[in-house]
């Protein structure tokens, strides 16, 4: 145990009180239905930014993505150009300013029901809200694997003790607002997250004696990298795996263009656009998240590499092996041995505002998807605080029975499971539904199936990092993938997004023809 | 460049600041543009 229990427990329930006074403020503004769904329409620019900043980032980004920096070098760094080009410019820009035109003009309320009636199709909103159902569990529970994983180091209490404890403090703050709360409080959790990265820089930089001092160092450590990993091809913590070799294929296509891409689509993200009063609310947003995103995913690959050269100053040994071999528990780590107290304390903070500020939206997403959209297809059921509350807590405790299941090393690897299956099943859809003057409802719902069906069956019997959490094609086909390498590398994003986007262009075009159009967009 | 050596690193930490400064810039640029 690193810091004194006091202390946390103390600063800990100052935080909680401070979050759920605000959520209370918040809770009393929410008088309808679409102030507890999209928070009126009418948030502030900066709040906009920070709430999706926060929202965006979670201790999977910080604890789960920063370990596999760790664990496979800086490489990873690549994912925060993606986070930064195309989850704030691009979406925000593209995608951002005419999902809240139309999600205004259609009074849409989630992404399923924005879904269901852009192409006029109640089988659009419920397979958009069980595709949320079934793949989101995957990555709240990874959530919440963060936030247990570095309880249980801080605290020194046993790992179920912390992840149940961690999931009640969130079920308590979850259920009690709707999304005008969410968003409030969403903007405090991300000025405190912003604090504590831009602490966590400055301190391994010092710690290690510098900039170039610790990068070189970390270079020189080459000559560590575990045999097995350098056998698939890595060469070191600041050079790229060799092109084509698993270790590449990993970082390239599940780490890096799984959550790169998968962000555009998110329907927790897609719902924070629906919440802007006007365009120009979200033009400001892109000036604070562009910055926010670097600090946050930044600062997370870059300490997460270098806590390498922490780990062999002090002990000799590499980040994993200091770990016991588990890529989730390094940060946790390297924070409660490499920092001062008062800062574990602090990070305790900055790690729960990002685990309850995302974990609250998915919680939201897949309680309406399970009341409004699966349930109620689309009743006045959201005028029922209660159902939607009963919703969120069924799926609360869904995801922490998921996570109880999940093996170590989990969290990027599920974070990216769930952002490969929203990218190949909604991003087609969700491209079209924006973009196009006269959406197809049939070309919508061939590729919304064609991507999630072709995403589900690669994860499960080719994909042999995902088939081999899975089981299924272990236990009815006695093999971890039916294709042999490079095809058992290859993430199900790369093979099932392309073939959702060609289903909805080629029957999109049909439709255009049909009706005596060239233009099939 | 400041001990990496692999270009492939570096050039993707100068295109993050790259995008944030230009996310800074497309702020202020459409600062009052887009209204409803």
């Amino acid at each position: 145990m690193a810091a004194s229990l006091f202390w946390i427990v103390l600063v800990t329930a100052v935080y909680l009180v401070m979050i759920l006074c605000l959520g209370y403020l918040g809770y009393k503004k929410t008088k309808a239905a679409e102030d507890y769904l999209v928070a009126g329409r009418n948030a502030h620019p900066v709040v906009i930014a920070l709430s999706y900043g926060a929202t965006f980032i979670s201790t999977s980004a910080i604890v789960g993505f920063g370990g596999q920096a760790a664990n496979l070098g800086m490489g990873m760094i690549w994912l925060t150009v993606f986070n930064i080009g195309v989850g704030v410019l691009l979406a925000f820009v593209i995608f951002g300013k005419k999902t809240r035109e139309i999600g205004s003009r259609l009074k849409a309320i989630t992404f399923p029901d924005l879904m269901g009636k852009v192409y006029s199709s109640q089988f659009m909103q419920v397979v958009s809200g069980l595709v949320i159902i079934v793949g989101m569990p995957l990555y709240t529970a990874a959530v919440l694997i963060g936030g247990a994983q570095f309880i249980k180091e801080t605290l020194g209490i046993s790992y179920a003790a912390s992840l149940i404890g961690f999931a009640v403090i969130v079920a308590i703050y979850v259920v009690f607002g709707g999304l005008i709360a969410v968003m409030y409080t969403d903007a405090v959790q991300g000025a405190i997250m912003l604090l504590g990265m831009t602490f966590l820089l400055i301190f391994t930089y010092v710690i290690l004696g510098g900039v170039t001092a610790a990068h070189t160092a970390l270079t020189n450590m080459a000559d560590m990298v575990p045999a097995k990993l350098a056998e698939q091809g890595m060469n070191g913590w600041t050079v790229m795996p060799d092109l084509g070799s698993p270790i590449w294929f990993t970082l390239v296509t599940t780490l890096v263009l799984g959550v790169g891409i998968g962000v555009l689509a998110q329907p927790q993200l897609v719902v924070r656009f629906m919440t802007a009063k006007d365009g120009r609310s979200l033009n400001r947003a892109v000036l604070v998240g562009g910055p926010f995103i670097l600090m946050m995913t930044g600062v997370a690959f870059t300490v997460g590499a270098l806590t390498n050269v922490y780990f062999n100053q002090t002990k000799g040994t590499i980040a994993i092996a200091a770990a016991g071999g588990n890529v989730d528990s390094i940060i946790p780590l390297f924070i409660n041995l490499a920092t001062p107290d008062w800062f574990t304390v602090l990070f305790m903070v900055t790690l729960l505002a990002a685990a309850m500020s995302t974990l609250s939206s998915l919680f939201h997403a897949m309680g309406t998807a399970l009341i409004c959209d699966v349930w109620g297809r689309g009743r006045e059921c959201a005028l029922s605080l209660k159902a939607n509350q009963i919703g969120v807590l069924v799926m609360i405790i869904a995801s922490v029975i998921v996570a109880f299941l999940m093996p170590g090393s989990i969290i990027a690897i599920a974070t990216a499971m769930f952002m490969g299956l929203c990218a190949s099943a909604f991003l087609p859809v969700f491209a079209v539904a924006v973009y196009c003057r006269k959406p197809d409802p049939l070309a919508a719902k061939v590729s919304l199936v064609v991507g999630a069906a072709v995403w589900f069956v690669w994860a499960l019997f080719v994909n042999s990092r995902y088939a081999a959490v899975f089981g299924l094609s272990n236990a009815a086909l006695g093999t971890t993938s039916v294709l042999p390498y490079p095809w058992s590398a290859i993430d199900p994003l790369i093979i099932a997004l392309p073939l959702s986007g060609l289903a909805i262009l080629l029957l999109q075009a049909r439709a255009g023809r049909q009706r005596g159009e060239s233009s099939p967009v | 460049m400041l001990g990496i050596p692999d270009p492939q690193i570096w050039i993707a930490y100068l295109l993050c600041i790259a995008l944030a400064i230009a996310c800074i810039i497309y702020g202020l640029l459409n600062w009052n543009r887009g209204g409803a």
